[in-house]
């Protein structure tokens, strides 16, 4: 297996300014940390502190500092944390 | 299941390249070995990390349909941009138009009749949504105007399109509909193994599809078609390991279905969120797919309890067929029988910006992804050779 040439070039420059996309459409899905509960409702940041409110009814209760994975504003896991 | 601790765990470029050794040593010498990743996700991961350049040559990876945008034909864009364009009668008495919303990449998506961002130039009303749940938000905001979600995706979307209908008719929210577009990802993998014109020796299933389907529906491949899948996560390192996997699969005359993506994916998926699918819809007799043509029961509609919601019944909707222009070789990508390359519009006529098939659009389509991160290596390559 050789090295591909293109491993030695600079990475090309943004085509767009949507390069990285529209995360739903994408079938993406993030970690969250819940960081406050309100109703069936979690406020939730991630590891850069963003904040969202995410819909927890597809992964029953939830407490404060559970991770969530999340697409669309829905959880749709519970994540247990890597020790 | 286990979070994710450090991203950069799952990048390290010296792992990496030892899973690249152990997966060329299990090579049969004059064999070539092509896998489809069924997922958009993966695509991006394949183009953006350089994941390829970690296979032997003799290891091709071959770009499935699993990229919600791309699978959509024109004439569905043409149905929403018939829904915003019309005048429909107002909650609250007299007429006005329909607030349409929908995902951010399909705002540009083209179809016969423009994308939706022309027809918002034409005096549409069309807003972007990262979740159904905020177009939910903007019915409640607007109680004098129908509000529409051009609902979008396979099983990792749908669930919250389910949640957000069950959450209109429990608050009883009538000015709230959907136009629903979600398609299943077993049809089209069947479809897939059924083209005459691929040969493929194994699947790297989508992760976070299987989040919530479970890796169960998948043993059909293993066992009727004898090809291993492998879920996968989206990490370059996820996805080097789950061709290892299938690579220690073939090397021992293995097909099974087996989860690399342990740390996310339920082998049973998640139960509740299959119930509210099973619930809020029921499937379409027939769905047209961009470049793979009408698939039978590859899609979802609101079930009769949920009519009421059903934007194509609330509404006049034309049902436009359009064919993809001629130009335009998405069906033969999606196929994964031509590469993004080998469009004959590929980086000229059609770019990011000005998008003539859907695999431009996405940056989860075959085509934009390459034209992110690739194609001026294979200008560089060209001319080296």
């Amino acid at each position: 297996m050789t090295t591909p040439v293109w491993l030695h070039l600079e990475r090309p420059t943004a085509a767009c300014e949507v390069r990285e996309g529209c995360i739903t459409c994408g079938d993406v899905a993030v970690e969250l940390v819940v960081v406050h509960i309100d109703g069936v409702d979690a406020h939730c940041r991630d590891d850069e502190g963003r904040a969202e409110i995410v819909a927890t009814e597809l992964v029953g209760q939830v407490e404060v500092g559970d991770h969530l994975l999340v697409h669309a504003g829905v959880a749709l896991e519970r994540l247990e944390v890597a020790s | 299941m286990t979070a994710l601790r450090f991203a950069d765990e799952y990048r390290n470029p010296d792992l990496a390249q030892a899973v690249g050794t152990k997966i060329a040593e299990l090579c049969e010498p004059g064999r070539d070995y092509k896998f489809m990743e069924v997922c958009g996700g993966h695509t991006h991961t394949i183009y953006r990390y350089g994941v390829q350049d970690h296979l032997p040559d003799n290891v091709e990876l071959v770009h499935g349909p699993g990229c919600p945008v791309c699978v959509i034909p024109m004439g569905r864009v043409d149905d929403g941009i018939a829904l915003a364009e019309q005048e429909v009668e107002s909650p609250n008495g007299g007429t006005s138009k329909v607030i349409l919303t929908c995902f951010g990449d399909m705002m540009r998506v083209p179809g016969g009749n423009g994308s939706f961002l022309d027809a918002n130039a034409r005096g549409a009303d069309i807003r972007m949504v990262y979740s159904p749940l905020d177009a939910l938000r903007i019915a409640r905001q607007n109680p004098d105007r129908q509000v529409v979600f051009y609902a979008i995706g396979f099983e990792t979307t749908a669930p919250s399109t389910a949640l957000t209908v069950l959450r209109a008719k429990a608050e009883g929210i009538r000015n709230f509909s959907v136009f629903c577009n979600h398609v299943t990802i077993i049809p089209a993998i069947k479809a897939i193994l059924d083209s005459p014109d691929l040969r493929l020796d194994a699947f790297i299933g989508p992760g976070h599809v299987s989040t919530v389907i479970g890796c169960r529906p998948y043993d059909f491949i293993a066992r009727q078609h004898r090809k291993p899948l492998v879920c996968s996560g989206f990490e370059p390192l996820d996805m080097l390991q789950s061709i290892y996997m299938i690579m220690q699969q073939l090397s021992e005359g293995r097909s099974e279905v087996e989860n690399q993506y342990g740390r996310v994916v339920p082998w049973d998926g998640n139960p509740t969120a299959l119930k509210v699918l099973s619930d809020v819809f029921s499937l379409r007799p027939y769905f047209e797919w961009r470049g793979l043509g009408s698939i039978a029961s590859s899609a979802l509609q609101l079930s009769e309890r949920y009519a009421d919601f059903d934007a194509e019944r609330r509404f006049s909707v034309p049902g436009v067929r359009v064919a993809d222009p001629k130009a335009c070789q998405c069906g033969e990508v999606l196929k994964g029988v031509l590469r993004p390359w080998e469009c004959k519009v590929f980086g000229t006529a059609c770019t990011p910006e000005t998008p003539i098939g859907t695999c431009m659009v996405s940056s989860e389509g075959a085509c934009a992804a390459y034209y992110n991160y690739g194609r001026y290596a294979k200008q560089r390559i060209h001319l080296e050779v």
